[in-house]
């Protein structure tokens, strides 16, 4: 019990830290802010898949959603940052709650396909609809508005906005925390075991998985929403099925498993990704054997291997 | 009304394609329970192997090199990647692992030949109209109709007929039952993942002679085929194939109308059979309850 | 008033009669056994009582009531829970964990996103007490894919209990197991019975485990009810001896 505080405590303060130390080891504050955005993302993804096993591979659509909520709020509504993350946050999320039901009663394989197929459903309507979301050059014109504090203004340069994210990912974390140790939190996982069993329990398992979609397609908006903030920019490839795929690795590659794996899967792959592609024109192709790696050789990802480890002996 | 016409044929091609695509997925999503996220990876390998072989084979011999080659990568492929996965449980990973591949091999290709498209040559005979009155009837199009359809048609028998079909079909009711029956499911799994891949390496060469060749067109080809078996009903594979011609013909149509939204009613059909008809329009119930 | 009755029981699956013309009566508080060869149609009269599917005629009563209609989780709700003869338990999570579903579930707590400090103490002292009487309060930190056969179908018929069942049903609770693991479950099945007061059907093939607990047995084969009585009764009559001791022996 202590250990899980100590923990804890050593992560919120280097997250707390960061625009000091990141720098002093290379990085840059905006670094640490995209890593946030992508562990946020994953981690909403990760409910659904890693908590209660439904394998989304189209969750970049609720993430581009919330990041064309945001730049459309921005640039059409009000230049007000806290009410476009709301905005962005409720258009993903609100998107995965419809979708819900036409998943519900498949598994495996197949609730992947069609989340895919959904995705891709999405990233063409944003395409298409040009006039509004500017088509494949994206969306442009907006720009993250500082936030006001009665009489106080605070500009949202990068180290200020890395604390909004940072806010932002802590309260939905905080969330996700309570909803994993709660019962809804048991009954979720009792699915992923064993689906089967779960039913022959009298629970009525795809209302849970609905929940579960619903509320990762919330959290995974929100990330998507602050991604557009921090480029003050997006564009359809952030609602692309590579996205989609990016965030399942990342899950993956952390642990899917473990509650903070997505954290550590974000900051391998971006780091991998932002060195590889710095060092060759085929960053790509070993970013694809990064994939078949970790399958093949990690499929438990880094924390899993801890906890293998920590069990064993 | 003839602008309607060219439309829609140009769509029954696209969609012959499409038919393509979905039939190989569909045989390795059912039998070996893999999305292969890398199928338009082997779409493209067909047809850029083809490619690089016309100038030596020439057309006719690269449409049968291409697709044969890209048999034969599959089965490397389900040999040294898919096989040690079989047994795990959780579908993520074979998606993961296919996925990484589909990058892989996109990434090769625009290495070798380059991001820009390349003109697939097709025999001057092809090139012209059959008809007078239907311009857009050419040559090409009608052998693009005529081996798609013997194809599938070949396909199906071979299912139908031969021993190795029938243990496939078994095979995707119940593997467990056809491994104790003393099939060897090993041989089984691999021969249909190379059959798909080889269908896969096929629509590639076919659409490069009509669309012309980029590294992007495996994705381009990809998704459509997935709303095709949704469409047209996970577990039936005739389902797989007229999904692909219906949403082909459908996208093709709505050029006509509404250019904008050519790519988008593929998806909208998609969900209007997912929310009136889950299962496909021939689709069986229980698969992947 | 019997706990469970079936009345003129049949099933058919196709062309095939897999139950036919079965009744039968079972009081609260018993301890009853259904035996039979393979294909006598026992799992299909376990899966019909839980209501897997409706029967093709016959009515099926539970506490005087008929619940042909009701489905499989609103069977499990009223009290009718059952094991499975391939254990069906939840792999990566500890005994505790396993059991925590099942209180939660009686609980009807599956939903709540949180839970009071005071509850969330009520329903693990309720898991502690399923644990004693179970016998598994020593391997409660374990996770059960790591368990020995003998325990995981241990765990599976204590998940069964924190589900409050007014009538378990056990498939099979013994299948697989060796001397020790078999002597540990009559021994909880017996506990469960005399101290817990808790009625229960079983289907057993181990005919010692049979006749050395069960109060009544009922004997099926190709379908239909062959006889029903005490032990002393059932292993006397000569159709059973035929039909199915006598192959045995």
């Amino acid at each position: 019990m202590n250990s899980r505080y100590v923990r804890l405590g050593v992560l919120w303060l280097l997250l707390l830290t960061v625009p000091w130390w990141l720098p002093l080891v290379g990085g840059y504050t905006q670094l640490g802010t995209r890593v946030l955005v992508y562990a946020l993302a994953a981690m909403g993804l990760n409910l659904l898949l890693g908590f209660t096993g439904g394998l989304s591979f189209g969750h970049a659509a609720y993430y581009g959603l919330g990041a064309y909520g945001v730049g459309l709020t921005l640039k059409y509504l009000a230049p007000s940052t806290p009410l476009a993350l709301v905005v962005g946050t409720l258009v993903g999320g609100v998107a995965a709650t419809l979708l819900g039901p036409t998943l519900m009663r498949r598994r495996g394989v197949y609730f992947a396909m069609i989340t895919l197929a959904f995705g891709q459903l999405f990233y063409f309507i944003v395409v298409r609809w040009n006039n509004v979301t500017g088509g494949e050059d994206g969306l442009t014109g907006f720009v993250r508005q500082p936030l006001h504090f009665g009489h106080h203004v605070l500009p949202l340069h990068d180290v200020a906005f890395y604390y909004l994210v940072l806010f932002c990912f802590a309260l939905a974390t905080a969330i996700m925390g309570i909803l994993l140790r709660s019962p809804l939190g048991h009954t979720w996982v009792a699915i992923r075991e064993n689906r089967r069993r779960a039913q022959f329990l009298g629970i009525p398992v795809e209302r849970y998985v609905w929940a579960s979609f619903a509320i990762s397609g919330f959290v995974t908006a929100l990330a998507g929403g602050l991604n557009a903030m921090l480029n003050n920019f997006t564009s359809p490839l952030d609602l692309y099925w590579v996205l989609s795929g990016d965030f399942v690795i990342i899950a993956v590659l952390g642990g899917m498993r473990s509650f903070w794996g997505p954290l550590v899967g974000a900051i391998i792959y971006l780091y991998a990704q932002d060195y590889l592609s710095s060092l060759t024109d085929n960053w790509q192709s070993f970013i694809g054997l990064i994939f078949i790696l970790v399958v093949l050789l990690f499929p438990r990802g880094m924390l899993g291997m801890l906890r293998m480890k920590a069990r064993s002996a | 009304m003839e602008l309607l016409l060219y439309d829609a044929f140009n769509g029954l091609i696209v969609g012959m394609f499409y038919a393509l695509m979905a039939l190989g997925l569909s045989m390795i999503l059912t039998l070996n329970s893999v999305v292969n996220m890398a199928h338009g990876g082997f779409l493209i390998l067909g047809a850029y192997l083809a490619f690089t072989l016309e100038p030596y084979l020439g057309f006719w011999g690269a449409l049968v090199a291409g697709p044969v080659i890209a048999m034969v990568f599959g089965l490397i492929v389900e040999r040294v990647l898919i096989r040690p996965i079989y047994k795990r449980e959780d579908p993520v990973y074979s998606l993961l692992l296919t996925f990484g591949l589909a990058l892989i091999m996109q990434d090769v290709a625009r290495t070798i030949w380059g991001p820009a498209g390349l003109p697939f040559a097709i025999p001057d005979a092809l090139n012209s109209p059959l008809s007078s009155s239907f311009f857009f009837l050419t040559g090409y199009r009608a052998v693009v109709v005529a081996i798609a359809f013997f194809a599938v048609v070949g396909l199906m028998l071979v299912m139908r007929y031969t021993r190795i079909g029938i243990r496939i079909r078994a095979g995707i009711r119940d593997l467990e039952t056809v491994s104790g029956l003393g099939v060897n499911i090993y041989v089984l799994r691999a021969v249909n993942f190379g059959a798909g891949c080889l269908l896969a390496g096929l629509a590639g060469v076919l659409a490069a002679g009509q669309l012309g060749l980029t590294p992007t067109m495996g994705d381009s080809l990809i998704m459509p085929s997935f709303v095709a078996i949704i469409v047209g009903g996970v577990g039936s594979f005739l389902g797989s194939v007229l999904g692909g011609l219906l949403i082909g013909v459908a996208a093709g149509v709505m050029t006509t109308y509404y250019p904008a939204a050519s790519d988008a009613v593929i998806y909208g059909i998609m969900a209007l059979v997912l929310i009136v008809r889950p299962r496909g329009l021939m689709g069986q119930e229980g698969m992947f309850e | 008033m019997s706990l469970l009755r079936l009345q003129n029981i049949s099933r058919s699956f196709g062309s095939l009669r897999a139950l036919e013309d079965v009744s039968l009566e079972m009081p609260a508080g018993e301890l009853r056994a259904v035996i039979g060869p393979n294909g006598a149609g026992k799992t299909t009269l376990f899966n019909m009582v839980t209501g897997l599917f409706p029967p093709s005629s016959g009515t099926v009563w539970f506490a005087d009531r008929a619940i042909n209609a009701l489905s499989a989780e609103r069977r499990t709700r009223l009290g009718i829970v059952r094991t499975f003869q391939i254990t069906e338990i939840f792999p990566d999570l500890t005994v505790f964990e396993n059991l925590r579903i099942g209180v939660e579930t009686a609980a009807r707590s599956n939903a709540l996103p949180w839970i009071s400090r005071g509850r969330r103490a009520a329903l693990e002292r309720r898991v502690d007490e399923l644990l004693a009487v179970t016998g598994l309060a020593e391997k409660s930190e374990r996770v059960v894919s790591e368990l020995a056969h003998g325990d995981q179908r241990v765990v599976e018929v204590a998940i069964a209990l924190s589900l409050e069942p007014k009538l378990l049903m056990l498939d099979e609770p013994t299948a697989g197991m060796g001397d020790e693991e078999t002597d540990n479950m009559v021994s909880l099945i017996r506990r469960l019975h005399d101290k817990q007061r808790l009625s229960i059907l079983f289907i057993e093939h181990d005919m010692d485990v049979v006749f050395g607990i069960a109060q009544r047995i009922t004997v099926l084969d190709q379908g239909r009810v062959l006889a029903e009585g005490t032990p002393q009764e059932v292993g006397a009559d000569r159709r059973v001896r035929a039909a199915y001791l006598g192959e045995a022996a």
